[in-house]
Formats: structure tokens, C-alpha cells, sequence
């Protein structure tokens, strides 16, 4: 996928003018959250349950490279053929000549972010095989050559309006604004293609390493079609997917689903081992995984940031996310929005090239308390910042400019004695007088353009409280109050 | 119980509304509690820590220990700010090392903010505060999710007779501060504001309380700017205010 990370800013403002998008999003709260914390709280203790969720994934990805090895013997034993690429060209590669040796000229495609990442539909269309996103949404954003909006939600802010135009377009539909009519007719059109397709690619919600067993969630049943109607099922997963146990994967369904779109389950879960059986009465008959690093490993490799990896992708920091419901996910760029966009997108896009995402928060913690895997998105935001302020460059960092470290440096310097700190209050106050009218600062020059833009600053009062507190001190001589000057 | 308090007043109520830092003096005074105030306390480093300069803020970090560690070891360190706070109790444990880490640690088990220290340590919440008016309450973020502090202010302002607490929906919501987040992205951070005032205006209350600097600058800012009739208060204010002083002190 395009990286345009660099355009936060620019593209958050067609966020905010966007009128229709903003009417989308301000219901978004209510609508998720809502559902989530409904769902949340039908478990006996939800903060327990969300403890254990952290656990659960802590421990999975501490013990990753062992667990990894355990599930792919396990998988392996099942019947699946275990491919590792190392980065999204091989990933590619490997899905690509698994299709044209088998003469693949049609793949159904269920939900991946990792498969957005690596930008594998432009590729095999490009390489002339027909590939169609089935999960509704993904497909309204296929059909729009849009990019998904929401991790779980792809096309959450498109219009019925724009949704019947393009069903029109697309299908040759007669135009309905009939939401059930709507999705008959995507059904219709997409089930002739789970019918003639050779290949399903699919991701992975969770690989258990001791069963050897992928995960699927769904709520549609496209992935389920995809997985067991074309002869071949190609599932793609990033290294970080991996569980303990069964009874891991469990606990953390229950989370992902409620904190996904408020179920205490949803429609379609499937549990894949491996293909067709004799006995069994469908299934594929080759089943491929293809487990893609994609830069994980130097995530993992990075004890600052490898809680990054925790993420079960349910999407339930950007529902609550302040930022995120007035900006909408297309301000962040890439494949990934909201807080966890602005925690991931820098470490796999460049931290310099996405700045803006982690500067671009005020930090109020909401997503870290929705998290089922345990993800402190405020400490790591910081993290970002801090590795910026010293130009590390692990993850293609920069040094911030000369003048942001000068102001910095004076700003500190000025706070590190009493005497300074009353020098530079007087200078302060010196400096912004000629922008005092009534008692107000109503337009600062940089750098508090900005907050003056939108707010007026009360004019800083002449007597500062410690003039207060000297001033009542001497006035004072009943030794009520201690100075301790 | 701690009965003497050493006063952290962050620099934004230093610079900005020392009318916060007096008032919460005035009250503890009034709750029988004695007050000390050092005036070499400058900032607590939050800034510089929200620009990842942790270099910057382990000095002032230092410092801050150097000032408070043996001034409140029988006593509380108490602000009127909950990421002040935060920073000082969550902070810098993480950034320090060595005896300072330590000190910090121990610093960190008696500093408190203010609505946390009243409730939990003082054991107190009919403060016998004269307000009157009807009253919005705003959680900000660093007390209610990083202080975790949420009942403690609001059976502060139900214990005020006269204060006709009003439900203000999202109360939990960010305003939209952020600190260098608000000059930063005014659009973002203008459009998290207008919607916090919008829904404060909507509840038809006379008052907005809350309890964080910050977000008072925001938020009264964003007010002010709007030219709308919705006054905006510290909880010390309101808390502080004395019977009979309504309309004279408290609102100015």
C-alpha cells in the first residue's frame, strides 16, 4: 500500500472538513464502544478478563521464535505446508507462484491487514489473475480503489449513496438504497466467484502452536467460503499471530470479539488444521501457510517497542480514540489508524516519515484502557518521541531540528533554578505584551499560534502565585505558615 | 493522617492562574490542614517528557526530589493537577536510576492530587464549601485513567449543598489539551474542544468543574474565544469558596 504518512496533517484537516465522514464518526462511539463495553461487561470481571488478554499475549510473543517453531511442527503434521518469507516482495512471490503453478486465474480474497501491507492484490492483478475482496467492506473499498479506512470497518465511512452508485458501476445493478437488497447484490455477484475460484487467500487471527491450528473470525462467511470452496487455501500470517494453547486462543476470542464489534461471539469461527480429509465432506485439498516477518522481527528484536506486537488487530483503540473519531483513518496514511496506527505504522513505515502520528495525540490514554493485549499506546507513543528527540535511527529516525533543540534547551536551562525561572517569567511576560488586548492573548506568533488560533490565553496575571505566597507570608506573622525558603 | 501538606504548585498555576494554587491553600487551611509552599519548585519536566527529551526532564526530575524528598517526609505533597502528579509518581520512578530511583519511588507513595488527597488521606468530602450553581464535571484523562481517581471528585462536588451536579455525557472524553498537542494540531485539538463545550453546554449548567490546569486552559480558552456564557472552574475553586462569597471570588 502507498505510504503517505507524511501528509497527516494535510490529510486530517479533509478529515475535519469532510461533513458526511464526520457525521459517520461521531456516531462511531456510541455505536462500537457502546457494543464493546455492553459486551464487556456480560464477563464476570472485565478488567480480569482483559489482565489475563494482556498476559496471554505478553507470554506469546516473549516466547515467539520458540512458539513459532512448535506450530509449524504441529501444522506441518497436519497436512499444511509451512512457506516463510522474509519481507513483503517474498511474501508476494510466494503466493504468486503458488497460483500460476496451479494455473490460477481467480482467487476470492477474505480480510487481511497484512495482506494490505504487502499490497498483494495490486500484484496479482497486475500479474492478471482476478482477485476479489469478499469480506463486504474490503470489497466496497476494492470496487472503489479506496484504501480500508478502519481495521475492522474498511468502509465504514462510505455512504449507502456511494455504495449503490458503485454497485451500479461495478455490477450493472439496478440502484437500490435497500440496505439488505445492497448486500444480496454483492452477495450474488461474489458468490459466482467463490464458485469459480481456484485459490482462497485468507489471514490468520491466531496461529495456536500447541494444536497447530489457525484461527479465522468472521462475521459474513466469505472467509469460511474462501477457505474450503477453491481447491487450494492460501492463509498469510505475520510472525506476531502466534498463541501458547488452545485455551489461550480461546480467552482471546472471547476479547476479540467483544472488543471487536461488541459479541460475545461472532457468526463464523473456523478452526483449520489442515485440508480435506477422506472423510470429510469439504475442505480444500492443499492447504499453504505463508508466515511473513515484514519487519516484526526487528520489532521484537527492540525491547522498547516489541509490546507493539501484542496487537490482535481488534480495532478497538480507534473507536474510543478522540483524534481518530474526527480525523477518520485515511489522516494516518498507511495500513493501520488510530493509536495503534500511530504506534505501528512508524516502526514499519520509517519514524521520520510518520512523525506526525505520534505527535499528533494528546496522549489521554483511552486506547490503553480498551486494550485486550495489554498495549501501553501513550508509553509508546513517547517512546516514538523520545528516540526522534535523540535521532535515533533503528527505525529511520531523525534529529529533531536546530531550533526545536534550542528552544528546548533554554526552556530547561530556565527551569533549573529559582532565580532563572523568575527572569524568564518577567521575559515572558515582556515578550507578549505587545499581543495583550483586554487582559487576553488573542493571537500569538508562533510557537503558540496555534493554541491562540482556537483559544484566548488569559494575559499571565502580573503577580505569579509564588508573589502570592511571599506577599501573605510577610504580611503573616503568627508563624501559620512555614516557608521553607 | 497527615496533617501538613507541602504544596506542589505546577508552573502553568504559577504563571497562569495562581488563583487555583491559593484557593487549594485556603482550603486545606480551612480542612485544619497546615501548609507549606517551597519556592524553588519550578516545573515538574511533564513538557519535556511529552517531547521525548528524557534527558531534559531527568534533571528537573532530580531536582524536583532534591526539593520534596526530605520536606514531606512526615507529610503529603499535594497539587491541583493530576498530570503533574503523574508525572512525578508515574514518571520519574521509570526515568531515574540508582538513589534517585529509589528516592523517587518512595516520593511517589506521598504525592497526591488534590481531590485524592481530601477523599483518601483527610478522609473528608463535605468540604463546607458556600458554592452555588448548577454543575458540569469533567474527568481529565490523566486523573481518571493514568491517576485512576474518578469517584473521589465527584463525592467532593455532592457533598456541596448547593451545587446541582448536572450529567455531562463523554464526561471522560478528552478535551483536547495535550499540552504542545493544542499548539500543535489546533484543528484536531479545536475540534475536541468545540465538542466538549458543545456537550458542557448542552447539560444547561451555569458551571464547568474539573480539575486539571491544562484542560481549564482549553477548555475556558475555547469558551472565552466563543464568547459563551459557560463559566469554567478549578474544583479547588468551588471547593474553596467561602458561604456568602458567591459571585465575588469563585467566578471571577
Amino acid at each position: 500500500m502507498k505510504i503517505e504518512t507524511e501528509r497527516f496533517v494535510e490529510k486530517a484537516k479533509e478529515g475535519l472538513a469532510n461533513e458526511s465522514q464526520r457525521e459517520v464518526l461521531s456516531r462511531l462511539p456510541v455505536l462500537f464502544k457502546g457494543l464493546r463495553d455492553y459486551a464487556m461487561s456480560t464477563l464476570p470481571d472485565a478488567r480480569a478478563a482483559l489482565d489475563t488478554g494482556a498476559a496471554i499475549r505478553t507470554n506469546a510473543i516473549a516466547r515467539m521464535p520458540e512458539l513459532l517453531a512448535q506450530f509449524e511442527e504441529n501444522i506441518t503434521k497436519n497436512g499444511v505446508t509451512v512457506l516463510w518469507a522474509e519481507d513483503y516482495d517474498d511474501a508476494k512471490e510466494i503466493v504468486l507462484k503458488l497460483a500460476k503453478e496451479r494455473g490460477v486465474n481467480m482467487i476470492t480474497k477474505g480480510k487481511s491487514m497484512l495482506t494490505e501491507e504487502m499490497g498483494l492484490n495490486a500484484e496479482l492483478i497486475a500479474s492478471g489473475i482476478d482477485t476479489f475482496e469478499t469480506d463486504l467492506g474490503e470489497f466496497i473499498v476494492q470496487q472503489a480503489k479506496r484504501t480500508p479506512f478502519h481495521i475492522v470497518g474498511p468502509a465504514v465511512n462510505i455512504t449507502t449513496d456511494e455504495i449503490a452508485d458503485l454497485f451500479v458501476k461495478v455490477m450493472g445493478v439496478e440502484r437500490t438504497m435497500d440496505l439488505n437488497e445492497l448486500t444480496m447484490q454483492a452477495r450474488d455477484f461474489l458468490r459466482h466467484k467463490f464458485l469459480s475460484a481456484q485459490m482462497g487467500i485468507t489471514g490468520v487471527n491466531m496461529a495456536v502452536a500447541e494444536t497447530g491450528t489457525i484461527v479465522l473470525v468472521e462475521n459474513e462467511g466469505n472467509i469460511r467460503y474462501s477457505t474450503s470452496a477453491p481447491k487450494t487455501h492460501v492463509a498469510v500470517m505475520g510472525i506476531e499471530k502466534v498463541v501458547p494453547t488452545m485455551n489461550d486462543a480461546l480467552h482471546m476470542l472471547r476479547l476479540l470479539t467483544r472488543s471487536c464489534t461488541g459479541q460475545a461471539i461472532s457468526s463464523y469461527i473456523s478452526l483449520i488444521n489442515g485440508p480435506k480429509r477422506p472423510d470429510d465432506i469439504d475442505g480444500p485439498e492443499e492447504v499453504f501457510l505463508v508466515i511473513v516477518d515484514g519487519g516484526r522481527s526487528k520489532i521484537y528484536a527492540d525491547p522498547e517497542f516489541r509490546e507493539v506486537l501484542q496487537c490482535i488487530k481488534c480495532g478497538s483503540c480507534l473507536n474510543s480514540c478522540p483524534v481518530w473519531t474526527k480525523v477518520g483513518g485515511y489522516a494516518y496514511g498507511w495500513v493501520y489508524s488510530g493509536p495503534i496506527g500511530a504506534v505501528l505504522n512508524p516502526l514499519l513505515v520509517g519514524e521520520d516519515r510518520a512523525k506526525d502520528l505520534y505527535f499528533a495525540t494528546s496522549l489521554c490514554g483511552t486506547c490503553k484502557s480498551v486494550c485486550p493485549a495489554g498495549i501501553d499506546h501513550p508509553k509508546l507513543l513517547l517512546k516514538h518521541r523520545e528516540r526522534r528527540a535523540f535521532g535515533d535511527k533503528t527505525f529511520g529516525g531523525k534529529k529533531p531540528p536546530l531550533t526545536e533543540r534550542l528552544i528546548m534547551s533554554i526552556w530547561s536551562w530556565g527551569l533549573k533554578g529559582n532565580g532563572r525561572y523568575r527572569l524568564g517569567s518577567r521575559l515572558f511576560r515582556l515578550a507578549i505584551k505587545p499581543f495583550v488586548s483586554n487582559g487576553k492573548l488573542t493571537r500569538l506568533p508562533e510557537p503558540g499560534r496555534g493554541f491562540t488560533e482556537v483559544r484566548d490565553l488569559p494575559e499571565p496575571p502580573s503577580k505569579t502565585f509564588r508573589d502570592h505566597w511571599r506577599d501573605a507570608v510577610e504580611r503573616k506573622t503568627d508563624g501559620e505558615e512555614r516557608s521553607t525558603t | 493522617m497527615n496533617t501538613h501538606v507541602a504544596l506542589f504548585i505546577p508552573c502553568l498555576v504559577d504563571q497562569f492562574l495562581p488563583d487555583i494554587g491559593t484557593d487549594t491553600a485556603r482550603l486545606l487551611r480551612r480542612l485544619g490542614v497546615s501548609v507549606s509552599y517551597d519556592p524553588r519548585q519550578t516545573c515538574c519536566g511533564q513538557p519535556m517528557i511529552n517531547a521525548g527529551r528524557t534527558d531534559k526532564a531527568r534533571t528537573l526530575a532530580q531536582r524536583f526530589i532534591d526539593i520534596f524528598y526530605d520536606a514531606s517526609k512526615d507529610s503529603a505533597v499535594v497539587a491541583p493537577s493530576g498530570s503533574c502528579v503523574y508525572t512525578v509518581t508515574r514518571h520519574y520512578p521509570e526515568l531515574l536510576e540508582g538513589e534517585y530511583k529509589k528516592k523517587a519511588l518512595e516520593l511517589a507513595g506521598r504525592v497526591y492530587e488534590l481531590s485524592d488527597y481530601l477523599v483518601n488521606v483527610l478522609g473528608v468530602t463535605d468540604t463546607g464549601s458556600g458554592f452555588t450553581g448548577s454543575v458540569a464535571y469533567h474527568h481529565s484523562c490523566h486523573i481518571v485513567r493514568g491517576l485512576g481517581i474518578m469517584a473521589e471528585p465527584i463525592a467532593l462536588m455532592d457533598a456541596v449543598p448547593g451545587a446541582q451536579m448536572l450529567f455531562l455525557p463523554d464526561m471522560d472524553v478528552c478535551c483536547g489539551f495535550g499540552g504542545e498537542f493544542s499548539a500543535n494540531y489546533p484543528e484536531i485539538s479545536g475540534a475536541m474542544v468545540e465538542d466538549k463545550v458543545n456537550k458542557a453546554v448542552a447539560t444547561g449548567a451555569e458551571y464547568l468543574v474539573l480539575a486539571e490546569p491544562g484542560c481549564i486552559l482549553n477548555i475556558r480558552g475555547y469558551v472565552e474565544k466563543q464568547g459563551l456564557p459557560l463559566k469554567v472552574l478549578h474544583l479547588a475553586q468551588v471547593l474553596a469558596t467561602e458561604s456568602g462569597t458567591m459571585g465575588k471570588e469563585a467566578a471571577s
